[in-house]
């Protein structure tokens, strides 16, 4: 079980300054939902975290060890699995062939209760379909089903429930319920869709124009008149 | 659920089967103009293959001829020393290019897209400057002359027939060494191939096969030069032209980037028609430009990938 905890992350590009002196940690098992209206560098949060990205500024540590700056796939290998915002498979080939190259490549064996994960998302009848050939919810399934199959002991959601139809959405609370309970992992989401923020997440932080504006239980943070005003009010809107 | 792959594909073992096939044809005839068409197409499937491995990581590698003049002048500057044994200058021409692949590789590799395409270019085109420059080694601008016809187990590979025999061989070699390389990293060089960021993400270490494939690769080219040198008894700069590598790269698209077998149907076809288009005289470039663009419109997949495309549609 691995605490993740960031302390000062900053980034910017060339004079865009994207994120600015990002502070939390994540307890082993917990989960945690961070919004923000578009461009307050909830994505590149992710990009960093994940080693995608390096950090202008600050640190990243899991279960105590400094792992700043190390590369995608050092990060991925000490436990910090991620999805994407837009459906991202390894297009040429099967569902089958997807999975197991992220088994192999996570190199953690074949992760507990996952077929039961794909029998949820009505995956296992689809086994040999080419990935790119899935709708798009089954597509974004299949994405969340990979991440979970590198074996994470922290898995980094990117908006899992964008471009998903209302009926498939349940499968998010799914996905996020099997990751925590049966894998043992915790989970940081960024997410737009409201309702499914706050039946998740018992813990949230707002960020807006790279900046922390908010932490604590929705209830709380969602009521309050700032983040109504920079966020909120659009986004329920929207919904 | 998720099944074991045998150590070997039906296109590795077809690619094996027909380079093994390659040796009966000079049991079979001793016509020159079979034997001259057969070692160019032997050389070129080498060099070939030496793309391809590239091309599974989806790097377009221009420098193929830069590492086949390695491979080729250390053979050539071995035979001043009268050092000719078949085993060892295999081992040599394979190892001297490969190793010079590390530490350009740690500087390439780091490229994607147009840039490496540039820079693999460029090493060609220096190393092409290297060997002109280079008189007391290379022989500059003569390059190397009289190299001495190789020896297999005390035996001088000298007449046509050992020739074309010796540059089959290569080339099976190389053959099992490609087949086994790209089937062993089957899904990792795919997996860089198709979407290289989800790859990293799930935790592969894709500079670490990205080195592998390339220094291979360079390997291989080194062999195809030794085949190129050892038929012309010559090391000169032009036959490893910067300009060749586009050859090298038309023979692997052409005849399917997905396949093993593309680089050999690739090579052959090719290969075969310059020979045949040869004796049109000044309509020889256009007859070649004209069939790469037949190809290529009727075939995407190349022609091996379109051929077992339909195999698997028919087999359903």
């Amino acid at each position: 079980m691995s605490e993740l905890r960031v302390e000062g992350l900053t980034k910017r590009f060339g004079g865009l300054r994207v994120f600015h002196d990002i502070e939390f940690s994540l307890p082993p098992g917990a989960l945690m939902g961070v919004i923000g209206p578009n461009g307050a560098g909830k994505t590149t949060l992710i990009n960093v975290i994940s080693g995608r990205q390096p950090p202008s500024g600050g640190r990243v540590f899991l279960g105590g060890r400094d792992v700043t700056g190390q590369p995608a796939h050092a990060i991925s290998r000490l436990g910090v699995g991620r999805s994407f915002q837009q459906t991202n498979t390894f297009k040429g080939v099967s569902v089958r062939e997807n999975i197991a190259r992220a088994i192999r490549f996570g190199r953690r064996g074949i992760p507990q209760g996952l077929e039961q994960l794909m029998g949820q998302f009505g995956l296992i009848p689809r086994l040999d379909e080419q990935s790119d050939k899935l709708p798009y919810g089954s597509q974004k399934m299949l994405g969340l089903v990979m991440a979970y199959a590198a074996g994470p002991k922290v898995l980094l959601l990117d908006e899992p429930a964008a471009g998903l139809e209302r009926s498939e959405r349940d499968n998010v609370d799914l996905f996020v319920d099997h990751v925590r309970r049966v894998g043992g992992a915790s989970v940081l989401i960024i997410e737009h869709d409201m309702d499914l923020i706050r039946r998740l997440c018992p813990r949230i932080i707002v960020l807006d124009a790279g900046e922390v504006l908010a932490d604590g239980p929705p209830a709380a943070v969602l009521a309050r008149p700032d983040v109504i005003a920079a966020y909120l009010g659009d986004t329920e809107d929207a919904a | 659920m998720f099944r074991k792959e045998p150590v070997l594909g039906g296109a590795e073992i077809a690619a094996l089967v027909t380079m093994a096939a390659a040796f009966a044809i000079p049991m079979i005839t001793k016509n020159v103009l079979v034997y001259s068409v057969l070692n160019q197409a032997l050389v070129g499937i080498v060099a070939a293959q030496s793309v391809w491995i590239m091309l599974r990581m989806n790097l377009l590698s221009f420098a193929t001829p830069a590492f086949m003049a390695i491979g080729g002048y250390t053979v050539a500057i071995a035979g001043r020393y009268e050092i000719t044994d078949a085993f060892l200058m295999t081992a040599l021409a394979f190892l001297l290019p490969a190793l010079a692949a590390v530490p350009l590789g740690a500087l390439v590799l780091r490229l994607r897209g147009t840039y490496f395409v540039l820079v693999t270019f460029v090493l060609s085109q220096i190393m092409q400057l290297l060997l002109f420059e280079s008189e007391s080694l290379t022989g500059g601008s003569n390059g190397i002359a009289g190299v001495p016809a190789v020896t297999l187990l005390g035996t001088e590979m000298m007449s046509n027939r050992q020739v074309l025999l010796f540059a089959c061989g290569i080339a099976f070699l190389a053959t099992v060494i490609t087949a086994l390389l790209t089937r062993y990293f089957r899904q990792h060089f795919a997996a860089i191939e198709e979407n290289e960021i989800l790859a990293e993400s799930l935790g592969l270490v894709v500079w670490r096969y990205k080195a592998v494939g390339f220094v291979i690769a360079a390997g291989i080219a080194g062999l195809a030069g030794y085949s190129l040198v050892n038929m012309l008894l010559t090391a000169h700069p032009s036959s490893f032209s910067s300009e060749s590598a586009v050859d090298f790269i038309a023979y692997t698209i052409i005849g399917g980037r997905g396949t093993i077998l593309g680089p050999i149907v690739g090579t052959a076809l090719l290969v075969y028609a310059t020979n045949l288009f040869g004796t049109h005289g000044q309509y020889a470039q256009g007859l070649y430009g004209i069939l790469i663009l037949a190809v290529i419109l009727a075939a995407r997949g190349g022609i091996a990938g379109t051929a077992a495309a339909a195999f698997r549609r028919v087999r359903g």
